[in-house]
């Protein structure tokens, strides 16, 4: 079995649909139509005789029987366009005669009430309506008739018409449809318009003005557009920094070896190992910036599965000093943060914290009021009061004696700005230094 | 001490055997992963330096080689990228430090010292119970199903003390004994959310409550 291909444009699903399902209504309206209308039609006819069966009984009561009386009355003409017979034990009376080889048969029958006669191979279909009465001590039958061709005929004449009328109204539904559909995929087929010029480049974003059920799509379009222009301009600003504090200390080095006739002595390599330093340093800032994602859609962190990997391996790092994690999170939650973002913060945060802890450093986890907290102290010798506010500038460290880069709290830095976050750095209670951040809960 | 140095790049191979032997170490060079997982497997080093880096493999995977074929002797792995993840990843497989490229010799050679001084006297030290397996060097569990989980400092230390005496009570005053807390002073909900956490790990019907007297761990389940 074949099954049915399901269209791919959205105008083809609904001409699909709506088309088939407004002719098949039509349809099934027109043929119920038809049904109605001969049932109703009989119904009348029937009632119709039968009310000329009574007025003609109550008329032969009147002149008692005599049926020759009848004929005498002028309006029996005018009133009965039907065919009728009488017959009563001496007399049979039909009118008008023509109908006589079709009636006498009827009369003959003993059928009381309606009765449908269409013979076949004779082209009679007609109804009738039989009573038989008793008056004076005799039975009297009468019947009434009528052709129902003639009635057949106009009937479906008019129920030929009904169908026109259908057919006309079902071209109008289409056209109605077709209109219908049109017009609300308008602004489909400006957005594709749009999307063509956005490939072509000749647009850097899409207007905003999308019916409502795009308009997600489009910001999220918009927003991922401006994003990615965001990046591009952002990492080509990095490289060409990168690139201009990089030739330079390239250069120089370069210079110095190829100048043979100076000897390499130990000034010379000292002023080579610090302009290497230097490339390192360099590459290094720039390298951890453009590695920062920034808020994204559809990113998200398991902040207590990184801390615990990044608490366990600080453990290893540091084996005479105390990780502690401290959090009322559930293993499965999740926050809007890049999950390197994440990594970067807390594993700095902590780094900094085990470089100075006397005995252990304690990261805290919370959300509060929506916005997501992070919290390192350790209880190492802390800062001056004076000091707190400079933690974190870049190219300046407060530590002399420790190795590293004093690159890791202006990292936490950069990426909690990129967050539209906040970084403060105080005392713990136990005299060491913590580092609290606030970041917004949703990108 | 025999050093493996597994480093592809020969400039920096030939300066760092140069320091590393002034240094006191007695050197093989290894330039590829196969060399390296064959000679971690016969010879019996002391310690090694693990580029992350090679060209016909990922020094990860030479060292996760090692640890499963049982050599225990410590690593320090050198790599280019240094971001966390990376670092993580790198213990993770059993490392013992990591240093970023470009490093100083001297910090190399304090590092290389210091984790050897940490790993002498370590043997193997895996506390086993009921199919659970407490690693004491690397403070990580191995569950009936082999999966390996890392813990942190109090989580290790409690389970620790459960696990050194199952069918033992432990009382909360005990267990508090060995948490860690910095800020405020310890309740007995701390004990209570570990304990809440370490079941997720080891299975709720292993670490039974007796309730006003304390914790067992039960070996039986």
């Amino acid at each position: 079995m074949t099954r049915i291909k399901r269209p791919r444009s959205i105008r083809g699903a609904l001409l699909a649909v709506l088309l088939p399902a407004g002719i098949g209504l039509m349809a099934l309206a027109w043929v119920i139509h038809g049904l109605l209308l001969d049932r109703m039609s009989r119904e009348f006819v029937e009632n119709r005789l039968q009310d000329e069966v009574t007025f003609l009984e109550h008329q032969i009561r009147n002149v008692n029987g005599a049926i020759d009386a009848l004929r005498t009355g002028d309006y029996f003409e005018e009133v009965f366009h039907h065919a009728f017979a009488i017959q009563t034990p001496t007399q049979t009376l039909i009118s008008p005669t023509s109908w006589q080889s079709v009636l006498t048969p009827l009369l003959q029958s003993r059928q009381q009430g309606a009765i449908r006669l269409s013979p076949d191979g004779e082209p009679v279909d007609l109804l009738a309506f039989r009573r038989t009465f008793q008056l004076n001590g005799a039975a009297i039958t009468v019947l009434v008739a009528e052709d129902m061709a003639a009635l057949k005929d106009s009937q479906s004449a008019l129920h030929t018409w009904t169908a026109i009328v259908s057919i006309a109204l079902i071209l109008l539904l289409a056209i109605i449809i077709w209109l219908g559909i049109t017009l609300s995929m308008r602004p489909v087929s400006q957005l594709q318009a749009e999307l063509k010029l956005l490939q072509a480049g000749q647009r850097s974003r899409i207007d905003g003005s999308a019916p409502q059920e795009f308009r997600p799509l489009v910001l999220q379009l918009n927003q991922l557009l401006d994003s990615l222009d965001q990046r591009l301009t952002r990492s080509r600003e990095a490289l060409a920094n990168l690139s201009h504090s990089l030739k330079t200390p390239i250069a120089a080095v370069r210079q110095l070896l190829e100048d043979t006739d100076r000897p390499l002595d130990t000034d010379l390599r000292r002023e080579m190992a610090s302009k290497l330093g230097e490339l390192d340093r360099q590459l290094e800032s720039e390298m951890r910036r453009s590695r920062f994602a920034g808020p994204q859609v559809g990113k998200s962190a398991l902040p207590v599965k990184q801390s615990r990997d990044l608490l366990w391996m600080m453990g290893r790092l540091y084996p005479d000093k105390r990780f502690e994690l401290s959090t009322t999170l559930g293993d499965d939650d999740r926050w809007q943060i890049e999950e390197q973002d994440l990594n970067e913060l807390i594993g700095n945060l902590l780094d900094n914290g085990g470089k100075w802890a006397q005995t252990g450093v304690e990261l805290t986890l919370a959300r509060h009021h929506g916005s997501l907290l992070i919290t390192v102290a350790d209880d190492g010798p802390g800062v001056s009061v004076g000091a707190l506010d400079s933690l974190g500038t870049r190219g300046l460290r407060l530590d002399e004696q420790t190795p590293g880069h004093g690159l890791g709290l202006a990292i936490v830095n950069d990426i909690v700005a990129r967050y539209a976050g906040e970084v403060t750095f105080s005392l713990a209670p136990g005299g060491g230094l913590m580092a609290a951040i606030q970041l917004p809960g949703t990108p | 001490m025999r050093l493996l140095l597994v480093e592809d790049d020969s400039l920096l191979a030939n300066g760092l055997t140069g320091q590393l032997e002034g240094a006191g170490f007695s050197v093989d060079v290894s330039h590829t992963a196969r060399e390296a997982l064959v000679l971690g497997k016969q010879e019996d080093y002391r310690v090694a330096v693990l580029d992350l880096g090679l060209p016909d493999g990922n020094g990860l995977d030479v060292l996760r080689a090692w640890r499963r074929a049982g050599d225990g002797f410590p690593v320090l792995i050198l790599t280019a990228r240094g971001d966390w993840q990376d670092k993580v990843n790198g213990l993770k497989a059993g490392a013992d430090d990591y240093l970023a490229k470009p490093f100083q010799t001297e910090e190399l050679i304090a590092r290389l010292n210091a984790i050897v001084r940490r790993s002498e006297g370590r043997g193997l030290s895996v506390v086993k119970v009921g199919g659970l397996e407490l690693d004491e060097n690397r403070q990580s569990l191995t569950l009936q199903d082999g999966s390996n989980h890392s813990l942190t400092g109090t989580e290790y230390r409690l389970l620790r003390c459960l696990m050194s005496r199952p069918g033992r009570v432990f009382s909360k005053e005990q267990l508090m004994e060995q948490l860690y807390n910095l800020s405020d002073s310890p309740s007995e909900n701390v004990i209570e959310a570990y304990i809440r956490r370490l079941r997720k790990l080891v299975g709720a019907g292993a670490i039974v409550t007796r309730r006003g007297q304390g914790y067992v761990f039960d070996d039986q389940n």
